[in-house]
């Protein structure tokens, strides 16, 4: 039994089909959002947390690819934009409920070009000179009302180098925020997806470790599961309903328009429009061909099926696995790729691109693995591969873990690469 | 400056003959469009021909309008993972080692009993291929939204062979 089909055993999740799926993440994974980098959402993890089992943890990454040494305007998020959690609890890939975080930026000092004008040793150092904060709202994505979890919390800063930070992490984790039962945390963090990026070489993977060294923007929450189960109620252990299952997505927004002035900055109008949205790893990035790509990020999950099934059905990945690796991924059958489907809507749910997890009573941390959840260390892109080729055998890019540790407290991902370490 | 001169005082001249004009008489009511052709043998083939064309020359609007609201018969492809129920229905349109060029599936919405009676006649046969008439009741297209098709009001004509059955009208 491979890991896949432990995970899925673990979990309880029943397939619609038989066979197993894989793919990647999403790193400037279309044309439009590949030229609006502060709101490209990268990678959603989801996973019971390993300290408190009646705590979901959702990690929604942004910003790919970053250099540690890239000031002296450091990477933030973006002020004008909404950065959103959607999470379904019903198994109609409808959101229910969903988390929204705001930035603003700050700047005590506008006399230097220094990011901190001293060492800083913690958050709020009067030599910290450009900071950002956020509030963190939870919308009831039913009525639009909105519920306010936390206001005026500080992200982490950059981690700009040992003169300026000399205990990055010390200054970091005054970033972890509690309210209202739930905890949350937002700033830069070690990449936590790691891949042979010359995959997109055509498929050149031979376990170059091109993700190492990077950082990219977190946002990172635990809330307590009863808070975003279906009718508040955590389903029994065991449970084989729809609701026993949450579909999670994250998105970014931007205002529907900017107008750009000779004399000011800019100003935004309008409604927010999404720009960028991701649950499973990879689905935009190698599923959906580049004539869609835009549209997808423009899209719902809901309607995932109806727009991009027939990519789901056929897809491109194994054709070029035998083309260039001669991996010997067998013919598509005539019924498709009805296991990947499968795999997009268990339990019964309806099929769409959402990262699902089985939220019921006894679900543990070590349960919560791809494609029950994503846990931080799990290899989807093998996994991913993998099921794609579906010849029996294991696909790699040789890449299997991380550069660096993640931890076993929140936020658990690993520190940040610093800009002079 | 003097090549525009001409330009300019055709313009003011226009302007001031229509100024002077006597009124129009009143302008015969707007012919309604018209209705578009029947499609009652046109495949799901033309119409993602039409989709393709659209790409090319822009006539995503000529699409919708010839298209949306006719009554179509389709062969299509049925799997119980793409549509288990009558709420949630989607078939495959094309063969799918047809390498895809477009990514739709159509949804389908049935009229009374008839989800049951695909779901009696393609039995345990899955994927079954079925013939259904229905109403191309919302058809997107767009080159900035994906294209999605829905058909409602969908009977069974025919099912796999062995398992033939008319639809109830």
């Amino acid at each position: 039994m491979n890991k896949l089909s432990k995970s899925l055993a673990i979990a309880g999740i029943t397939l619609g089909a038989g066979a197993l799926t894989a793919s990647a993440s999403s790193h400037r994974e279309a044309p439009a959002i590949a030229e609006d980098q502060y709101v490209d959402n990268t990678d959603v993890y989801a996973f019971i947390s390993p300290n408190d089992a009646t705590k979901l943890v959702i990690v929604a990454d942004y910003v790919p690819l970053l250099l540690p040494t890239s000031g002296p305007n450091f990477y933030k998020f973006s002020d004008n934009a909404r950065y959103e959690v959607h999470i379904d609890n019903t198994g109609d890939a409808v959101p229910d409920v969903g988390y929204r975080w705001t930035f603003t930026s700050h700047r005590k000092i506008g006399t230097t070009f220094l990011y901190n004008v001293g060492p800083v040793d913690s958050i709020d150092s009067p030599n910290l000179n450009v900071t950002q904060t956020y509030k963190l709202e939870k919308v009831n994505e039913k009525t639009g009302a909105t519920q306010m979890i936390m206001n005026n919390v500080p992200v982490a800063p950059w981690n700009v180098g040992k003169r300026s930070f000399p205990d990055y992490e010390k200054v970091a984790l005054q970033a972890v925020s509690t309210a209202n039962g739930t905890t949350a945390f937002a700033g830069p963090r070690d990449e936590p997806f790691f891949v042979d990026l010359h995959v997109f070489d055509l498929l050149g993977v031979g376990g170059s470790h091109t993700t190492d060294g990077v950082n990219v923007m977190s946002l990172v929450l635990e809330v307590p599961i009863g808070e975003i189960a279906s009718a508040g109620v955590r389903p029994a252990a065991g449970a084989t309903t729809k609701d026993a299952v949450v579909g999670i997505y994250a998105s970014a927004s931007r205002p529907r328009v900017r107008l750009l002035r000779n004399n000011r900055s800019q100003d935004d109008y309008g409604g927010f429009v999404q720009v960028s949205r991701l649950g499973w790893p990879l689905i935009n990035e190698v599923i959906i061909p580049l004539q869609d790509k835009d549209k997808y990020n423009r899209t719902s999950p809901r309607d995932d099926v109806s727009n991009f099934g027939a990519y789901i059905l056929d897809p491109e990945v194994p054709k070029l696995l035998n083309l260039v690796l001669n991996a010997g991924c067998p013919a598509t059958s005539a019924a498709g790729r009805t296991d990947i489907v499968g795999l997009l809507g268990p339990s019964g749910t309806k099929a769409a691109d959402l990262l699902r997890i089985n939220i019921s009573q006894g679900q543990t941390n070590a349960m919560s693995h791809f494609p029950n959840g994503r846990a931080l260390t799990d290899d989807v892109t093998d996994t991913l591969l993998t099921v794609a080729c579906n010849n029996g055998g294991a696909i790699s890019d040789k890449v299997d873990a991380n550069d660096k540790p993640f931890t076993q407290t929140f936020p658990f991902l690993a520190s940040p690469h610093s800009g002079n370490p | 400056m003097n090549r525009f001169l001409p330009v300019i005082l055709l313009v003011a001249a226009c302007g001031k003959a229509e100024h002077h004009a006597p009124p129009a008489p009143p302008a015969p009511p707007a012919p309604a469009t018209p209705a578009p052709a029947a499609l009652e043998h046109a495949t799901q083939a033309d119409l993602a021909q039409e989709i393709g064309d659209a790409e090319r020359l822009g006539t995503w609007r000529e699409v919708q309008h010839r298209w949306q609201g006719q009554t179509l018969r389709w062969t299509v492809t049925r799997q119980r993972v793409l549509c288990g129920s009558a709420d949630d229905c989607n078939v495959a349109a094309f063969p799918v080692q047809r390498p895809a060029k477009q990514g739709w599936l159509p949804l389908l919405t049935f009229a009374a009993g008839q989800y049951d009676a695909l779901a009696r006649a393609c039995s345990s046969q899955d994927p079954c291929e079925v013939s259904i008439e229905g109403t191309l009741s919302a058809l997107e297209v767009s080159p900035e939204l994906p294209t999605k098709v829905q058909l409602s009001n969908v009977r069974l004509v025919s099912a796999p062979a062995g398992r033939a059955q008319t639809a109830q009208r």
